[in-house]
Formats: structure tokens, sequence, C-alpha cells
């Protein structure tokens, strides 16, 4: 098999996993795991993998709403209410747990509701702290942890200091290859389009991860030595929530920009989540949260989120930063203006796209992104 | 036909001509409102209030903006003069000045579904407009996410706006139990707080100021937890919608003799009206229960509405939030502090509030319930639905929810809401 073969075989795989629902996601997933549903970054998949278990992450899904209202307001983001009906229409009946990590006000209040409705056998609410700035905080996570550590044992299998460090190992072996993948992509996006970029970050949450792992090598040995791209793209950064959808990649790749980096939760800030693997493993997984900035949703002092940003965007050579949010996120919302100041301050154009439904006005959001990447785009 | 109930403190008419006002409105009344003649009183505590609160400097004081759940008492044991956004916000939203100072904010970026209270306070820094005009730099900031984590967000842009430090006590939600680490935390917590003042003010914590503040802290709590109680009476001698506007004190001067004074006279007043088997309408049919925050600009309306039906709102799990249920004195003064701002009502999961609501139904002897689904409160408002059904499950009282918010009046179609609330009114009766 040639290499432009095994490339086309590989993005098929991911493109597969990534394309079911979640109901028929469940005929994938690795026979020897049972599927624990968790949100957010704030969950040590490590754990859950050590314990025996397959970390199943719930990113939402463009789901017919007709059950979620009955339960929700209106004002709460797409992730909770796609999530939520996800549940109700009985999507979700191959879990055999879900992990709250509490993050916002919202994701607190689904909480309660997803456990009334009693459809999943297992529920566990880690209570990660707010604040993420403190000894008291560092010591009280690790007691959360510990609990968490505990629940997973209790109910899926023992975790053994040996496990638990071998899981570490997987992550953080991933964490490499993504990375490298990231670090490839500005001049390899003709072999690595934006939507096949999105489904190889979506699918990482969802497959069994050693053949993830797999097929990350697999993916990075096939590409071509050199890129085949040219440089005239305009490069743009991607700010916002865990919107790893490849509608959203295809449609500011094909006005003409290539995605050089990311701040998505389930992008980069997935990957400031190392553990060092020379120390206890559960002090590894505890300090990592205080080490970096990962969520708008913890304070880690009042200028946290801009000093990252602005570092990340200069970093990677963007000629603008494209926010793509959530409608209803708080917390992205109430830091977005003291953002889109900062940049613009140092020159670095900025846009908006609020969104709630990925499929919603697909029309309007492509035309705000096609005048957007004209605006950078060399006369 | 029309109600009054207590007056915003700050109103433009003299006491003369608003006392003229309130006897002319009553007597044109089919249902009569009793004024509380503690409203001058309470008038002039919270006039004393803002005005030291606009100009610290006169009184030699720092000022430290708080948000309404935090925990105030080390604050006035270090002197300083704690500023409640929220409660302004409110003071704001009662004016109606909530619109034009949230639509500033959004014009500065700041999206409109943010909460309305945060859009608020950052329109008036912006503009400078609002009830007290601009408002005196504050010198810190403290934040407790006992209430909700919006407050996390809003005070972090407060911090840069005023480029002062903050202060974040992290109280982690409690969805069963209170953890015994997580009560650890917030003890901990406390003992950085009271080094984050030191540093701040640059002078010692007293350890026996402290105890004389939460001493009175704790005096004005139980007065006011007593005057609510007083509304288990039939005929309630005050209704929540009095509770909303006589809460102030207890959220901003908790800890003061001032409060303590001002909620012995309320109090006072209160067990005469029960001695004398008066209500505060004269005609109490229907009693019901109020959850959530209320809607600040249209709380005379309601009223209104209400008491032309018979139906008194005679409890509400808002004003009864400040009521520091847990507090163990059994405990070290500053750790039982902690633990009584962990577990406050809106850092309880819907069992809590379940039970919460189910409790008053049962001890006002209410005949229903009406839920404020918030726009601005998603820690209040989430689970509304289902809270609702089983709280009807459980008491077999019928529920209304309304959908407003609670200081932008953009979100809130008030004839909608009458239509629902005579209407839910009618199906009481019947019943």
């Amino acid at each position: 098999m040639n290499k432009e073969t095994s490339l086309l075989k590989i993005l098929k795989e991911f493109e597969t996993i990534t394309s079911k629902g979640y109901r028929e996601i469940a005929s994938f997933l690795p026979k020897d795991r049972v599927p624990f549903g968790f949100f957010c970054p704030y969950v040590p998949e490590e754990l859950i993998h050590a314990a025996g278990a397959l970390p199943f992450r719930l990113m939402g899904t463009a789901i017919k709403m007709s059950h979620a209202q009955a339960h929700l307001p209106t004002n709460c983001c797409h992730l909770v209410k796609s999530s939520l009906e996800s549940l109700l229409q009985g999507e979700l009946d191959f879990l055999k747990g879900i992990i709250f990590s509490h993050s916002c006000d919202a994701m607190q209040g689904l909480a309660d509701i997803w456990a009334l409705q009693k459809r999943i056998p297992l529920q566990f609410n880690l209570m990660i702290a707010s604040r993420l700035n403190s000894e008291p905080s560092r010591i009280y996570l690790r007691s959360e942890i510990e609990r968490f550590k505990n629940f997973l044992e209790s109910n899926v299998g023992k975790i053994t200091p040996q496990d638990l460090k071998a899981s570490i190992r997987l992550f953080n072996r991933i964490r490499e290859k993504v990375a490298e993948i990231y670090a490839r992509r500005p001049k390899w996006y003709r072999e690595i389009s934006g939507s096949d970029f999105a489904r190889i970050i979506r699918a990482g949450y969802l497959m069994d991860r050693r053949r993830y792992l797999e097929l990350l090598d697999e993916f990075l040995n096939v590409l071509p030595e050199t890129p085949e791209g040219t440089e005239d793209s305009v490069p743009v950064y991607l700010a916002g929530n865990m919107t790893h959808d490849a509608p959203y990649f295809s449609y500011i790749e094909e006005a003409g920009a290539v995605i050089v980096q990311d701040d998505l939760c389930s992008g980069t800030r997935f990957l400031r989540l190392m553990v060092p693997e020379d120390i206890d493993p559960m002090e590894g997984l505890t300090n990592r949260y205080f080490t970096s900035f990962v969520c708008p949703n913890k304070h880690q002092g009042a200028h946290a989120h801009a000093e990252t940003l602005l570092g990340e965007v200069q970093k990677s050579g963007a000629k603008g930063v494209i926010f793509l949010l959530y409608k209803y996120c708080e917390s992205h919302f109430f830091d977005y203006p003291d953002l889109k100041q900062a940049l613009e301050s140092k020159g670095i154009p900025t846009l908006l796209l609020e969104v709630e439904d990925p499929s919603f006005s697909v029309g309007q959001l492509k035309t705000r992104i096609q005048a957007f990447i004209e605006m950078l785009s060399p006369i | 036909m029309r109600n009054t109930f207590s007056p915003s403190p700050l109103r433009g008419e003299g006491e003369k001509v608003w006392q003229k006002k309130i006897m002319t409105e009553t007597a044109n009344e089919t249902n009569f409102y009793r004024k509380i003649n503690s409203t001058s009183a309470y008038r002039r505590l919270m006039i004393a209030y803002y005005f030291m609160m606009k100009h610290p400097n006169w009184f030699g004081k720092k000022v430290a903006w708080i948000t309404s759940g935090g925990p105030v008492e080390p604050l006035y044991a270090m002197g300083v003069l704690p500023f409640y956004p929220e409660n302004y916000g409110a003071m704001c939203g009662a004016f109606r000045m909530s619109v034009s100072l949230c639509e500033a904010a959004e014009h500065k970026g700041y999206s409109h579904d943010l909460c309305s209270y945060a859009l608020t306070d950052i329109g008036s820094s912006f503009t400078g407009k609002g009830p007290l005009g601009r408002l005196p730099k504050p010198d810190f900031l403290v934040c407790c996410n006992n209430i909700c984590g919006t407050v996390i967000k809003w005070y972090e842009v407060q911090a840069r706006a005023f480029n002062v430090p903050v202060f974040f006590f992290d109280t982690p939600f409690i969805y069963d139990e209170i953890e015994d680490h997580t009560l650890k935390y917030v003890q901990d917590q406390m003992k950085e707080y009271i080094s984050f003042l030191e540093k701040q003010l640059k002078h010692p914590f007293s350890e026996k100021r402290f105890q004389k503040v939460c001493s009175r802290s704790f005096e004005a709590v139980n007065l006011w937890k007593e005057i609510l109680e007083m509304a288990r009476r039939h005929p309630a001698p005050l209704a929540a919608f009095d509770a909303f506007i006589h809460m102030a004190p207890v959220v901003t001067l908790r800890g003061t003799p001032w409060a303590v004074r001002y909620y012995k006279k309320l109090k006072k007043e209160m067990e005469q009206r029960v001695r004398q088997g008066v209500g505060a309408f004269a005609h109490e049919e229907i009693r019901l229960v109020w959850d959530n925050i209320p809607i600040w600009y249209d709380i005379r309306n309601l009223s209104k509405l209400l008491s032309s039906q018979g139906a008194v709102l005679v409890a509400d799990t808002y004003t009864s939030a400040w009521a520091l249920d847990q507090l163990d004195l059994a405990q070290p003064l500053m750790n039982g502090l902690a633990g009584a701002y962990a577990t406050i009502h809106l850092n309880r999961g819907f069992e809590y509030r379940v039970q919460k609501m189910a409790s008053l139904i049962q001890k006002y002897d209410a005949h229903g319930f009406i839920m404020h689904s918030n726009r601005s409160c998603k820690p209040y408002s989430l689970g509304q639905y289902d809270l609702k059904q089983e709280v009807t499950r459980l008491t077999g009282k019928p529920g209304l929810i309304i959908e407003a918010d609670h200081t932008d009046s953009r979100s809130y179609a008030p004839e909608e809401v009458e239509k629902q609330i005579r209407i839910f009114l009618d199906i009481i009766k019947t019943k």
C-alpha cells in the first residue's frame, strides 16, 4: 500500500468514528472497556482509562431538539442542550457512567437534571476547584481527585500505580503526537484539510486510545516529507469552546485561510495537560491544572486568559483571530471584550462568530468568514 | 386599585410628599396594603449607608466590592466599607435604570446574554450613571462563588477595569453533603482571606473586633429569620415583597449595630401586627411561596396584581438565603462562619432545593408557589421545571413558572405573565 492510499485509509477510519451518531458509535467501541461519558478536560481521563474503562467525551451533536426544552431554559449553550437531548432520546444508553466536572453554572444545573432522569447507571460529580492558583485549592483538588479514584475503583476496577503510570504515558504520547500534527498543519494543510484535522482531533475523544495512538503514528509516518502547499493561505488563530466540528474548519479554510493554531477546549488546551512521568502520578494529575491556563471558568488571576491567548497568538504567526463561541457561554463572553481589545491593540484583527447548533445559519457564517479573510489577505 | 410597599431608599420625593402619596394610594385600594412604619427608618439607614459609600474618604474608609453571599464580617472587623454591586443592580432595576446601563455595557462588546446585574454594574462603571451617579473606585474586590459562577468572571472584569486586586473565595458546589476536605478548603481560605486583608489594609486583624462583628451579624441574621418566620401567621404581617426591600440591611450591613437596631424595630412592629391579628394586606385568601430573585422593575405591578386577587406572597427562597442556616457555633468562629457560607441555599443541589421549597410551603401553609425563571440567574433557574414537578408531587400544591429577568425588562412580557398568574390563581381558587 502506498503512502497516499494509507493516508486515505487512516483518514477514513477517523471519519467513520466521527460521522456516527452516539447510538451508532457504540458498536465501534472496544468491547473490553465500559464507556464513561465526560464533558471537560478537567476530568482526568487517565484515571478512567487506568480503571479499565473508556473515557468517551460528549462534544455536542446536531440533534433535533424535542425533549430538552421540558427541562432547560432556552439560554443554555448547545453543548448542554444537545447532550441532554441525546440522553433523553436514549442515544447515550450505552454509557455505563457519566462524569461531570464542575465547570459553569449551566453544567452545574445539568448535572442535577441528568441525575433525575436515571438513564445511566452511574454518575459522579467531580468538584474541581474554581480557583486554581493557591495552595489550599491544590490540596483540595488532590483530595477530590482521590475521591474520584475511589469511585472508579468501587465501580469499575482497581487502579494500581503501574496502571496509572501506563495510562499517563499513553495520554502523554497522544498529546505529543497531536502536538506534532498541530505543528505540521500550517505547511501540510493541503494534505491535512481543516475538516480532516477536526475529525482527527474529535476521534481522539471517542475511540479506543491505544488504537488512536497507533493511527496518529501511522498518520505522521505516511505524511509526505515535504508539503505540497504553497504559502498563499491566510494564517488565522481559532479561539473558543469545544468546537472541533469539521464544517467550521471547512468554512474557514474554503475562504482562503489556514488555522495555524487554536485555543479550543478540544484542541490545544488538551495539549497543556501533559503530566510529568517522574513524579507521583496523583500529584502529577493534580498539579497540571495549576501550571497552565486551561479554561476561563477557572480563576487563575484576572489576566491569565489574555496573557495566555496573546502569547499563543503572537507565537503562531496568525494574522487574525476568529472567536468561535457557543451562544450563552458566559465565561467566554465575559472575557471576550478585553481579549478583543488586547489583540487589536497589538494590531491583530478579530472576528466573533456566535454559534448554537453546528448547522445553524451556515450561509451567514460563511459570508462573515469570507469578509474577514478577505480583509486579512494581501491585496 | 393599587397597593404599595416599601419604597426604595433614595427616592427624589420628600418624606412628607411620599407619606401623603401612600395614604392617598392605600385609601383607594380594594385590598388595603398596610405600610410598614419602620420603612422610614429603613430609608434613613440605607441613605446613610450609600452616603458613606459615595464618600468613603470623608470617613477615612477603604471600600471593597463584595458579592452578596461573600463573608462580610472580616471586612467590617477590619474597618472596610463593603459595597454590593448586586444590591446596587437591584436598585438600578427598581429605578428602571438597568436597561440603559446594560446597553452601555453591550455597546462595549459585552453580550446581551450575560447576567443583567453584571451588565448593569459594568455599564454603570463605564458611564458613571445610575441612582448614585459615579461610584468611588474600589480599593479591592472580594468574590465568593457560593451564589454563582458568573461572579468569577464579573469580578475579573472589574479587577482589570479598576486595576485592583481581587480575593477569590472558592466554595465548591454541594450536590449532596459537604465533604470533609471541602469544609477544610473553605476554612483554609478564610485564613488566606484574613492575610489578604491585612496585606491590603496594612494593619493586623483583631480577633476581638471580629468576634464583636460576628456577634452583631448573627444577631441581625437571627432577627431577620424571626421576622420572616412571622409570616407563618394568618394573616401574614409582612409579604415577601416587603422582605425583598427590607432585606437590604441584612445583606449590606450585617455585622454593624445599625442592622441590629433596625431589625429590632421592624420585629417589634411585626410582633404588634401579629398581636393585633393584622396582615400586610387586608384581604388574604391565597398564600403563595416565591422562588428566585424578584423582578425588581415590576415588583409594584406584581404585588398589585396578586393582591387584587386576594393573593399574598408569604415566603420566598431568596430573602431566607441570608439566614446562614448551617452556622455551627460549636466550632471556632472562623471555621463555623466558613462552613455557613459554603452551604447557603444557592450553593446546594436539587434535593436540598426541593426540601426547602416543600418545607416553606408546609410551614407557611401556602396554597401554591410561583417560580421566576430568571434569564440572568442560571443557578437558580436551571432545574426549576423538574423542581416544580417534584415539589407539587411532595406537597400536592400547584406551581407556576413565569419567565423574566431580575433587572433587564427587555426580557419580560408583563401581559403574558399577568395572564398566566390570573389563570394560576383561578386554578387555586377552584381547588
